[in-house]
This record gives C-alpha cells, sequence and structure tokens, in this order.
C-alpha cells in the first residue's frame, strides 16, 4: 500500500506484525492493539521502534503512559465516512502529548487530507490516484481556519485579536 | 385499456449526472429522458440483466435501479407506484410560476 | 472579492470569512470538476456535495442554501431570487430550519450558484450530510419584549466553530443545534441535538442550559438538561466535549439509530453528562474559551438599530383598523410586539390561500427586499414555520405595510391560524417521502380560507410531514399529519396535542387509524367542529383537547371518514 507524507511518497520501514508471528528481535514492528495488551513489555524491552495500531473503537486512553515510547501509531478508517479516527488522533495529540508518527490507514481520500492534516496525521496510506499530488497541497487549500488544533495554525478569532490590538498599540 | 399489471415488467431509470434529471436505459445503452423509448425488461431475469447495463453505463448518471412498470395494449408504458409516477410527470400541483407577483 | 456590504445589525463577514467561503467554493468547484470526470465515485462524491448543501431529489438536485439564525439583509434576498431566477425555476422554499431550498438546480451549475451567493456572503455549506448543521434561532431574535439576549450572536459564534470543523466533519449522522434567548421558546430547542436556552441566574448572570438529545424523526425524543447554567465563555469546550463523545460513541451501525438521542437513550442521561463534563473539564480552560473581547466585538454587530422614536398610537392605524377588517384582523395575527413601543414585528404569511406553503416566487422575494429597505431597517428574518419576518415596523406604517404585502399575496391574516400550516415538501419533490404533502395542506388551505371563519376557530397549527423523517414536525403539530404508503396507496395518520410554543414541549398522540387523502379535510373538519362545540373560554384547540381528551374528537373522526 502506498505510503506518503507531505513532502511526497516514502518507503514504509514497519513490518506489520500478525497477532499470533514471534516477534523480532530488531527492525520497526507494527502490532495491532490486541498484541499490544498481551506483549507490551516484551515489545518495549527488545532493541527497535514499536507501533501500535489501533481500531477507530479502540481507547486511546490506554496509551496514556507509553505515548513517549511509541515511534509510530496507526489509525484506521474502515470507510472514509466513519470520523472515530479524527479524534482519536486529536486527543493522541493534543491531550495525551504523541509526537511520534502518527498514520492514516483505510479508506483515505484525497478530500479528506485537509481534516486529517489539521487533527495531526503525518502519513498516510492510500491507493487512491492523485493522493499524493493532493495531499502536497492540502494544507494549503483553506488559509482561512475557524478552528485551534494542535497544528497550531491560528484561528481567524486569534488573527482578530492580534489585528485589533496591533492597530491600538 | 387492459395493463400488464403482473409487476414481471421493469426499465431502468437513473438521474442525470449533470443536472438530476430523470432518464432511462434505451435499447441502444443509451440514456433519455423519455419513457416511451425505454428498454423493457419483461421477466426477473431480464430486469437482473437490464440493470447489470444500467450499471455499466452508469458513468453519466447517479444510482440507477430498475423501475416496475405496466403496459397497455397499445405498448404505453406507466411506472406501477406513485413516487414512480410522480418522478416521471413531475409536480402533482401548479408550483408558482417565475416571476409572478402571486400565487395564481 | 470586493463587496461593500451596506449596514446591516448583524453578523458583517470579514476578509477571514470571506476568504474562507471562497475557497470552499473553489474546492468543491474541483470536486464537481473530479466528478463530471469520472475521477470521484458517487459513493466518494456524496458527502462532498452534501456538505455544499446539494441533495438529489426526485426530479433534480436540490440546493439548500444556509441563512444563518434566518437573518437576511434585503441585499441578500435580492441575490436569492436572482440566483433562483438564474439557475432554478424562479422560485424557492423557505424552510422549517431557516433555509431556502431551490428545487431544481444543475449540479454543473452549482459552484457557479455558490459563488454567486459568496457574494453577498452567502453559502450553502453544511446544510446537509453527517456534519453540523446551521445553527437556528428564534426568529424575532433582537426585537422580541421578552428577549433577555440576542441568541444570534451565539448562533455566529457557534457557526464558526462549526464550520470545516476538522474533527466532526464525519459525525454518525446529522447534527442540529438551537438556540433561544427568551423563556417563551420560539426556536423548539427540547427537539434539537443539542439545545442552548439563554437564562439569568439568581445572581444576575447571563448563560446557558445545555439541552442534549431532543428530535423528531422516527423515534422523536424530548431532550435532557445536560447543565443547568454554563457559563457563557465556555459554550464552545462543552459543545466540543458534547461532540467529541458523540462522534466517538454514536452508533454508526444503523442509521436510524445513529443520532446523539440514541446515544443519550441507551447509555442514560446521567452517564451522558457524566462523560460530557469529564471531557470538558478538561479543554474548558484551553483555546476554546472565549475571550470576552472576541464575544464583544461579535455581539456589537447584533446591536439592534438605533430606531428613531415613533409614536406608539397612531391615529390612521386606529381608524383604519374600525374601517377595514381584513386589516384589524391581520394587525391581530400577523403582527406582534416589539421591544420599542412605537414599533411591530411583523410576519409576512407565507400561506396564501391554496398556495404550496413557504414559497416565493423571485419577484415576490424583491417585492418583500423592498418593502424591508422602506419600512424594515433592510432585515429580513426566516421564521421555522416557513413564513417570513420584518422585524422592526413603525406602526405609523402598518397600513402601507399592509397594503405592500397584499399586492404580493403576502398579507393573509392567518398567521397561527388553521391555514399557516407547515408542510415538508413530500413526495412531489423527496425521495424519501411515503406520501404527498403539499397537496393536502392546499386542500386544507382552500377550505378554510374564509379569514373571519379562520380568528374564530383561532390559533391552531397544523404541521404536515410526507414520511417519519418529519421534516414537517407533525409531532409537535396541534394536529400533525404524517403521510404514510399502505400498499402503494397514500394514507394519513393524524394526531392531536403536539406544541414546541411557550416552553412547553409535548408529542402528539395519534388519533386512530390513518385515513384516506380525499377524507383529510373532512376529518379536520370534525376535529375543528369538535372544539367549537366543546370549547370553554379563552380554550385554544390545543387546550380544548388537553382538557376533554381524544375520545370526543376521535368518534366525530370517525363518524365520517
Amino acid at each position: 500500500m502506498p505510503l506518503f507524507r507531505e513532502s511526497g511518497p516514502v518507503e514504509d520501514p514497519w513490518q506489520r506484525l500478525g497477532d499470533d508471528a514471534p516477534v523480532p528481535a530488531d527492525g520497526l514492528v507494527l502490532v495491532s492493539f490486541t498484541r499490544w495488551r498481551e506483549a507490551r513489555a516484551a515489545l518495549l524491552a527488545r532493541r527497535g521502534p514499536v507501533g501500535v495500531a489501533l481500531a477507530n473503537t479502540d481507547p486511546v486512553e490506554a496509551l496514556a503512559s507509553d505515548t513517549a515510547r511509541l515511534d509510530l501509531i496507526a489509525l484506521h478508517f474502515p470507510k472514509f465516512s466513519d470520523g472515530r479516527a479524527y479524534s482519536q488522533a486529536r486527543l493522541l495529540r493534543e491531550r495525551l502529548g504523541y509526537q511520534g508518527e502518527l498514520r492514516a490507514t483505510g479508506n483515505v481520500l484525497q478530500d479528506q487530507a485537509p481534516f486529517m492534516l489539521r487533527c495531526g496525521f503525518d502519513s498516510f496510506e492510500s491507493e487512491q490516484k492523485g493522493f499524493g499530488e493532493a495531499l502536497a497541497k492540502a494544507r494549503t487549500l483553506f488559509s482561512v481556519v475557524y478552528q485551534p488544533t494542535e497544528d497550531g495554525r491560528g484561528t481567524a478569532a486569534l488573527l482578530r485579536l492580534n489585528r485589533r490590538n496591533a492597530v491600538v498599540s | 385499456m387492459a395493463k400488464n399489471l403482473s409487476g414481471d415488467l421493469s426499465v431502468a431509470s437513473a438521474n442525470r449526472l449533470t443536472d438530476g434529471v430523470v432518464v432511462f436505459l434505451d435499447d441502444a445503452g443509451e440514456w433519455t429522458q423519455r419513457l416511451e423509448r425505454a428498454a423493457v425488461a419483461r421477466d426477473k431475469r431480464a430486469g437482473d440483466i437490464l440493470l447489470e447495463r444500467a450499471k455499466a453505463e452508469a458513468f453519466t448518471v447517479v444510482d440507477p435501479y430498475l423501475v416496475a412498470v405496466s403496459e397497455d395494449d397499445s405498448g404505453v408504458l406507466e411506472p406501477l407506484s406513485l413516487r414512480e409516477k410522480i418522478r416521471v410527470s413531475g409536480l402533482t400541483f401548479e408550483a408558482i410560476a417565475a416571476d409572478a407577483v402571486r400565487y395564481a | 472579492m470586493r463587496c461593500v456590504m451596506p449596514d446591516t445589525h448583524f453578523y458583517r463577514y470579514d476578509d477571514y470569512d470571506r476568504t474562507l467561503v471562497a475557497e470552499r467554493v473553489e474546492q468543491f468547484r474541483d470536486q464537481v470538476r473530479r466528478r463530471l470526470s469520472g475521477e470521484l465515485t458517487e459513493e466518494q462524491f456524496k458527502p462532498l456535495r452534501l456538505t455544499n448543501g446539494l441533495y438529489l431529489q426526485l426530479h433534480a438536485y436540490m440546493l439548500r442554501i444556509a441563512i444563518p439564525y434566518g437573518t437576511l439583509s434585503s441585499r441578500q434576498l435580492r441575490k436569492l431570487a436572482d440566483i433562483a431566477r438564474k439557475y432554478d425555476r424562479g422560485y424557492g422554499h423557505f424552510t422549517t430550519r431557516q433555509n431556502l431550498q431551490l428545487n431544481w438546480i444543475k449540479l454543473e451549475d452549482a459552484p457557479d450558484a455558490l459563488a454567486a451567493l459568496a457574494e453577498v456572503d452567502m453559502h450553502a455549506m453544511q446544510t446537509s450530510g453527517n456534519v453540523i448543521r446551521n445553527v437556528t434561532a428564534d426568529h424575532f431574535a433582537g426585537a422580541a419584549l421578552d428577549e433577555i439576549e440576542d441568541p444570534r450572536i451565539w448562533c455566529e459564534i457557534v457557526r464558526q466553530w462549526s464550520t470545516l470543523h476538522p474533527e466532526f466533519s464525519f459525525l454518525p449522522r446529522k447534527f442540529k443545534i438551537a438556540i433561544t434567548g427568551s423563556p417563551n421558546d420560539r426556536a423548539a430547542v427540547r427537539v434539537h441535538d443539542i439545545g442552548l436556552r439563554l437564562w439569568r441566574n439568581e445572581a444576575g448572570e447571563v448563560g446557558f442550559e445545555v439541552i442534549v438529545g431532543g428530535g423528531l424523526g422516527r423515534t422523536p425524543m424530548i431532550g435532557k438538561t445536560l447543565r443547568e447554567f454554563l457559563p457563557k465563555d465556555e459554550l464552545l469546550a462543552y459543545l466540543e466535549a458534547t461532540l467529541r463523545v458523540y462522534n466517538r460513541y454514536g452508533r454508526r451501525d444503523n442509521l436510524y439509530k445513529a443520532r446523539i438521542k440514541i446515544l443519550v437513550h441507551e447509555v442514560g442521561a446521567e452517564k451522558m453528562r457524566e462523560e460530557v463534563e469529564a471531557e470538558y473539564a478538561k479543554i474548558k480552560d484551553g483555546a476554546l474559551k472565549l475571550p470576552a473581547e472576541t464575544i464583544e466585538s461579535i455581539a456589537r454587530q447584533f446591536a439592534p438599530p438605533a430606531l428613531p422614536h415613533r409614536p406608539a398610537v397612531v391615529g390612521a392605524v386606529e381608524a383604519l383598523k374600525l374601517e377595514d377588517r381584513d386589516f384589524a384582523l391581520w394587525l391581530k395575527s400577523n403582527v406582534s410586539p416589539h421591544r420599542m413601543a412605537g414599533y411591530r414585528i411583523v410576519t409576512v404569511s407565507l400561506k396564501p390561500a391554496g398556495a404550496p406553503p413557504g414559497d416565493a416566487s423571485s419577484v415576490q422575494m424583491e417585492g418583500v427586499a423592498d418593502i424591508a429597505d422602506a419600512y424594515s431597517q433592510g432585515e429580513i428574518r426566516v421564521s421555522h414555520e416557513q413564513n417570513l419576518v420584518l422585524p422592526h415596523v413603525a406602526v405609523e406604517d402598518l397600513p402601507v405595510v399592509w397594503l405592500a404585502l397584499g399586492r404580493l399575496g403576502f398579507a393573509e391574516a392567518n398567521v397561527g391560524k388553521i391555514t399557516d400550516i407547515i408542510a415538508c415538501p413530500g413526495l412531489d419533490y423527496c425521495a424519501l417521502a411515503n406520501a404527498r404533502s403539499i397537496p393536502v395542506a392546499q386542500s386544507i388551505s382552500n377550505h378554510f380560507a374564509r379569514i373571519g371563519l379562520q380568528h374564530d376557530i383561532g390559533d391552531l397549527k397544523i404541521k404536515i410531514s410526507g414520511c417519519i423523517n418529519a421534516c414537517g414536525h407533525h409531532h409537535v403539530g396541534h394536529i400533525g399529519i404524517l403521510g404514510v404508503d399502505k400498499n402503494g396507496v397514500e394514507l394519513y395518520q393524524i394526531s392531536l396535542g403536539g406544541d414546541v410554543d411557550f416552553g412547553k414541549t409535548a408529542l402528539g398522540t395519534i388519533l386512530g387509524p390513518a385515513v384516506a387523502a380525499d377524507k383529510v379535510v373532512e376529518a379536520v373538519d370534525a376535529l375543528v367542529a369538535t372544539y367549537l362545540d366543546a370549547r370553554g373560554e379563552g380554550e385554544r384547540f390545543v387546550d380544548t383537547y388537553r382538557r376533554i381528551g381524544a375520545q370526543p374528537f376521535k368518534d366525530r373522526v370517525y363518524a365520517v371518514v
């Protein structure tokens, strides 16, 4: 499955581990939430980065104490119209302070890329033709935003306050 | 006039993508606004085939589906359900005319 | 995009708002291009067009244009007339959610129509789809005598917060918010996904009662109060918390169980409150807290127009009232008190006898815009009852306004009366409907056309829906009529006793078996006759029903149908 960042298509260095497959001693390993709960200690003890793939019904709060030790969290869109992963993403970034790679997987389409970026996703698995090109432009498709998210963009409300205060002073 | 109301007859219909207009699949596989030109499937199997064809030709339309119709002795087709009758014939009341100062 | 708006007394777009709308139009233009070329499938495109207001109906696409908090300038109304003429069939329908629907739009024209709307700071964003919809308000906001605070200030704040919200653009289902600033709830807040009621507590502070999980449709429910008093500056944090809980836990397995009202029902109000309050506690002091200056800068724009003092009692008006019975009746039913003694609020009845309720032609819209310019500070409102409102008419100007509206056919003295019917578009237009509603409304309207009779019958709200989705709000009609389909035949189920007025919210009770289309008028006639025979002093139809119960009505109706 092609993987993209805003800068362009990238190779995926991560190995998705089946729930019954043995954990390799090193290398980048992406496990399911179930596997993570079963084998967390072992996974963290090994050399090599570990990532967790959550279903969109899994509680992100369960990763609260480990966000600093995970290098990848993959969230899932079973259908593009199922928006649960947007909330998961924001909670991971804004509540739990997660700073590693946050990947969108599943039914990932270019028209949702602007929303995904604002919620904190930074890598995307997509088979849609033209996704990469659209992703490169997605962040600037809208130069005005109303809502504050972790992306730090100044909202219209904030810019208005600054502008008013600049005029005054 | 006797009508074939057996419920076996159907045509394939959809809304045109560009403007939403109601259209029917004709024998040549084109979409026409004229119900009388619609390709008629005369039993369930033919209906399934007709629908498959309609879906294959769905590039210019939205969501094709089968509409049950009756056919009278002179071959005039009419949809069986009220919804489809309205879909074909339009509003059942007088809409206000464009540029009317008052409703009639 | 240069645009100079004349002085309005509601929120004025600045360059940020305009840029966002313009960018959205360009994004949609590209999405339409990719749909027409086949790059996007219908499944991928559908939510994109829904969130730009474009809905596919029986005969054509329908464009649902947002009219935020039901407030329009005359310039905007003229533009709507223009768009209806240029891109549609020269008429539109004002809806129960204060929007305007154009029924014959072409997809290929939609980007241009949206660009035209953008010229007057209007749009069709999020009027459909599983997103937060147009936030509705009291149609008398800013003018009503009983108002604590103008709810439209908050509608605008919520509008911005909810527009293109990155987290909440793919909710389980649609989400509707309504706000009232008055104890007499004219916004029906208890039957919305979130209803907000501004009120003043004992300490003299104004805050929100937050009501969650109300709604009509398949499973009508009255909302539960999650929070009695919420400080105003914490509104967005509370909304964000509520929407986040809904986005995470709302059902997505069944289309008919996906609204927030089902979530509240299934987990219970107590648990819902716990979840929302827990989330809210974590974010309330963050970036969503509203600075006083931000609130002020928006509130200022809704400051009521400085209305020149005009006399409260006008000899010419009093004289006309005595001379002309039609004018006198129109004053009684269509004219309401204003916070200033020399002014009134005029409801423009879009229910002429026999007409499709809530429709207006382009010429009629322009006519109303002209009257608004001359006599109502250039402002028009859209009510929830498919009528328009002129919010600031001087008493002195009532006769000339009445005559001008009369020339448009909009001076029928029937506001709140039996022919002030609310009807959804029904099977004539809508792909979801089971039965038609407009012809039913027309036949009732024609039957009871005599104005004197209507005033004698008094306040009586008939609401008609063509299917269980209840866009005609039949559950809360004094007489509710629901069209059903039985073996391909249209039948109409009658319910009695629904209400959304004066802070009271009640759902109607079904009277008995559904009646045939050609018996509906007789059934309504029998209901009215029962009421007229039994009514006590000062009792409205719905009051008599509450006193004597359904049986007398039922007996009379089923004796004739």
